[in-house]
């Protein structure tokens, strides 16, 4: 199967100084995408040239084959969106609304109210969607703007920070409702600096940090590495030095935490080696890329040194 | 599709079952941006008459259509009453072009009132965002209001005029028919003159819109504009300096009135424009100009927020 959305060379920069996104080269296939990245990252403006609202400074943009800086529109027909901002009407019912985005969508009245109740039944507002978006609770407009999203019946939703906001139960009922999407067929690009939800709910996964494309792939491979953390009683930077000198990539990540990557078994030989020739204690050492956040935060810092 | 039995009457336990519908993909017909253009329309007149919002909403536009109709009822009754004593009298009751005078005020409570939140709300409460990413350009959304613009606004201007054309036609003592084919100028000049009010208005509420936040100082400005903006215009024209003739051109409100008497071929009243020598067809340029620069400011503005 095609990717569904393929960069090539994709750069935007709103000015001289400010770049948001550098040289992008990537292909997401088809399923349930992370977008993960700190706040500014980058994130929201990649969503948007997706889109076709932000043309690119530079590179090419394909949507489920179509080009989205020639052809927005094309695109926009097959894709649903979920801003992360608050953007719902205060002085219309839920079922209004979403029926109206789906009428701005091309569907027929009828079927728009029809698409409208089905998708507010679907994300759990079956009860609440006569009522006014001006009453609801941040959890149930985050749902009205996830029922937007996919009521004209996209091929592709993206997801600005779908969970922003919410507490720690309406959190896990948006990313449980996120992954029925996928198990429903729609691909899906979610946006969200909360690693956690993104290793939960996700295939796939695409990492930003100021701009740049530091990784991406399957969640499976990118959390499973070979990166080794070091937490040591001394200083960290001294032995990551020793160990850089000594042939083994190795990054200082706190004052008294180091992680090195594995290249060949006697690695390990050659960090005891430099700790006990250091006076360095070492009280533990072990495989950090279980999680994407360790993950996230060592390629961060590699980039950064 | 997952289903699971109900726990009801022996009998019928295998036969009730619930299922969850899930999702499913949407397959039927998609139309065009000329059924997305009528949808924002749509819209924007049920947002102008409050319909499906809260009851608050509907009081004023609806007192106001009541107003307007209620008023072309009188002067039709004072036609008829007038009529059956002397048809002299019947002559110095208020015409087509007494009436535009008449349903500005109307129309530019109603316009004041509820125009700004045609473009305004939208803007502020972040909507923009959805509604571009659906597939259509800044100029379908911006045409689709301005059609209910027209329409709400249109209709406060132009059916008060056809009653009163149905009513003195039915007053006719030349009868009904000989009546509307003697008149049929009527029939063009009620809509000429109504789009020169509507585009000025317009104009300068598509501006406000664009350029503040808040509906009620977006109101209160173009209002302020409207009713003491001709009368500054004035004082300022009627200073001596070099060119100051041209400041009556700011007279907004009096150019449509200078085109209503230009059409009709009557005159109501010597206006500030027409003071300082110009002629109507300057009154009708800028009319258009006004509208001109009320879309330029609108599309400007919302191509930037999309």
């Amino acid at each position: 199967m095609a990717p569904i959305v393929i960069t090539e060379s994709l750069t935007h920069a709103y000015n001289s100084e400010v770049v948001a996104l550098r040289d992008f080269n990537l292909a997401i296939e088809a399923g349930v995408t992370g977008l993960v990245g700190a706040n500014g990252a980058g994130k929201t403006t990649f969503l948007r040239i997706l889109l076709g609202l932000v043309h690119p400074t530079s590179g090419k943009v394909t949507v489920l084959g179509d080009d989205a800086i020639a052809d927005p529109l094309a695109v926009r027909a097959r894709v649903g969106y979920m801003p992360e901002n608050n953007c719902l009407p205060k002085d219309q019912t839920a079922a209004d609304f979403v029926a109206y985005t789906a009428e701005m969508a091309g569907l027929p009245t009828a079927d728009a109210r029809r698409r409208a109740s089905e998708t507010l039944f679907l994300v759990g507002l079956e009860e609440e969607r006569f009522r006014f978006l001006g009453d609801f609770s941040t959890g149930m407009a985050q749902r009205v703007k996830l029922a937007q999203a996919i009521v004209h019946g996209p091929e592709l939703v993206l997801l600005d920070e779908p969970a922003s906001g919410l507490d720690p139960a309406g959190r896990q009922q948006m990313l449980e409702i996120i992954q029925r999407l996928g198990s429903f067929g729609i691909n899906v690009i979610f946006s969200s600096h909360l690693l956690g939800d993104i290793e939960q709910t996700c295939d796939a996964v695409v990492m930003i940090d100021g701009g740049h494309l530091i990784r991406s792939g399957p969640v499976s491979t990118v959390a499973t590495t070979s990166v080794v953390l070091v937490d040591v009683l001394g200083d960290a930077a001294t032995l990551a030095n020793s160990l850089t000198a000594a042939g083994v990539e190795a990054l200082t990540l706190t004052e008294h935490r180091l992680s090195f990557t594995v290249a060949a078994d006697e690695d390990y030989d050659r960090v005891r080696d430099a700790a006990a020739e250091l006076g360095i204690g070492i009280f533990r050492m072990a495989p950090i890329s279980h999680t994407l956040e360790d993950e996230f935060l060592v390629i961060a810092r590699k980039n950064e040194s | 599709m997952s289903g699971r039995e109900t726990t009801g009457s022996p009998a019928r336990q295998s036969d009730a079952v619930i299922y969850d519908r899930g999702y499913r993909s949407y397959e039927g017909e998609r139309r065009g941006r000329g059924a997305i253009r009528r949808a924002i329309a749509r819209d924007g007149i049920r947002r102008i008459l409050g319909l499906r919002r809260k009851a608050r909403r509907k009081i004023l536009p609806w007192s106001l259509l009541v107003i307007g109709v209620v008023m072309a009822a009188v002067i039709i009754g004072l036609h008829f009453v007038a009529g059956s004593i002397a048809a002299g009298i019947a002559e110095g009751l208020p015409s087509y072009p007494h009436l535009f005078d008449l349903y500005s005020r109307v129309a530019l409570l109603l316009i004041a009132v509820t125009g700004p939140e045609l473009l305004i709300p939208d803007r502020t409460q972040g909507v923009l965002s959805v509604y571009f990413s659906r597939p259509m350009r800044v100029s379908d959304y911006l045409a689709g209001k301005l059609f209910a613009y027209l329409t709400v606004a249109g209709a406060i201007y132009v059916v008060p005029q056809i009653l009163l054309h149905l009513g003195l036609a039915g007053l006719s003592d030349d009868g009904f028919l000989s009546y509307l084919g003697s008149n049929l100028d009527v029939l063009w000049k009620i809509p000429v003159v109504a789009l020169g009010f509507l585009a000025v208005h317009g104009g300068l509420l598509a501006i406000l819109s664009s350029l503040i936040d808040r509906t009620g100082f977006a109101a209160a400005a173009y209002l302020a504009i409207l009713t003491a903006g001709n009368g500054i215009a004035g004082v300022i024209a009627d200073a001596d300096f070099p060119g100051s003739s041209f400041v009556a051109l700011l007279a907004l409100d009096d150019h449509a009135r200078v085109v209503r008497d230009w059409v009709f071929d009557v005159s109501l009243g010597l206006y500030r424009p027409q003071e300082e020598g110009f002629e109507p067809w300057v009154s009708a340029v800028a009319i258009a100009l006004v509208a001109l620069i009320g879309s330029w400011f609108a599309y400007r503005r919302y191509r930037k927020q999309a």
